[in-house]
């Protein structure tokens, strides 16, 4: 059986004075024993979301890879990296934040946008 | 502009295109935070939906309790979801209203880019889109060449990620709790 790890709602945290991000430390990001709030978690997922569509993008339009089984993969490799971050390095108990549908949203349609502006800007400008 | 200093490339408009977007997708999020984000009522109503999806979320999470505390506690959960509706519900009025500004300077933007690329393909597109898609990504453009990208679909896609991310970065987006009531949510049955 997977060890889970319950979350722990800091409300204390809230205090927020500008909104979005409490006083963070990279160390947090890989350690599983960290507590995670809700807003925190989220944000990190759809910020590797991010990454990884550009860099996939950038990568893919350099190559050039073409053809539409190229979105069905980074579909499939981007919510693959947020699952085993979250699932694996970080073993959070889905169901504190919403189950998997509401962590692998985050961020998807940003990030697909995202990823197909770097491919297309990558593949018009460095083969034509 | 980046026809000129790129000109040997064929495709460069595309970068006029983006630098365009990310010029006014600065400017529309200056222009909200002038009339939405500084103001006391977006931050008062920001507040409420955080503080009441936080107490919703605590009170949700099941302990052991007898039957008289539960029934109290489903009354109590259904006052607080009630409230986070009416204040989502608020903080999407309050935002529609001052949002129409941002609307109009992104409805002149694109008819200056319509003007600017009308016709001409700015992108070469690495896949064929969709039927429903081709619309949008092949809309002026003449041929049958359906990787031929058109200034619209490039102006969306900068448009979602730009704008998505900046507002992300910024701090702007629409807290969580709010994510799930619309302007004219349904109405409850549990109140009629």
């Amino acid at each position: 059986m997977r060890e889970r790890k319950s979350a722990k709602f800091n409300l204390q945290e809230q205090q927020q004075q500008n909104g979005h991000l409490s006083p963070f430390k990279f160390a947090k990001l890989f350690d599983p024993d960290a507590s995670w709030d809700k807003d925190q978690l989220g944000d990190v997922l759809h910020w590797i979301r991010q990454v990884v569509a550009l860099v996939c993008g950038l990568l893919w339009g350099a190559i050039p890879l073409v053809g539409g089984i190229w979105i069905i993969l980074f579909l499939v490799l981007s919510s693959g990296i947020v699952y085993g971050y979250y699932a694996v390095i970080l073993k959070v108990d889905e169901e504190e934040f919403g189950g998997h549908a509401a962590l692998l949203q985050e961020g998807l349609f940003a990030s697909f946008s995202l990823f197909l502006l770097a491919w297309t800007l990558v593949y018009s400008l460095a083969h034509f | 502009m980046a026809s000129t200093l790129f000109s040997h490339l064929k495709y460069s408009d595309s970068l006029t295109v983006v630098a365009i977007s990310i010029f006014t997708a600065v400017v529309c999020e200056a222009i909200s935070w002038l009339l939405i984000y500084r103001t006391s009522s977006y931050k008062s109503l920001k507040s409420t939906i955080d503080k009441a999806s936080k107490k919703l979320e605590t009170m949700k999470t099941p302990n052991g309790t007898s039957e008289l505390t539960k029934k109290s506690k489903t009354k109590k959960i259904d006052r607080v979801e009630t409230s986070l509706k009416e204040s989502s519900r608020d903080l999407s009025l309050f935002k529609f209203k001052s949002g129409a500004v941002v609307a109009v300077v992104l409805f002149m933007v694109f008819g200056l880019l319509n003007t600017l690329f009308e016709g001409k393909p700015v992108a070469k597109l690495p896949f064929v889109p969709l039927r429903i898609v081709q619309k949008m990504s092949h809309r002026g453009l003449s041929g049958d060449d359906m990787t031929d990208c058109s200034m619209a679909f490039l102006y969306f896609l900068c448009s979602i990620s730009i704008r998505t991310n900046l507002q992300k970065f910024l701090g702007f987006s629409p807290p969580r709790g709010a994510a799930g009531a619309g302007l004219f949510p349904m109405p409850d049955p549990k109140t009629s």
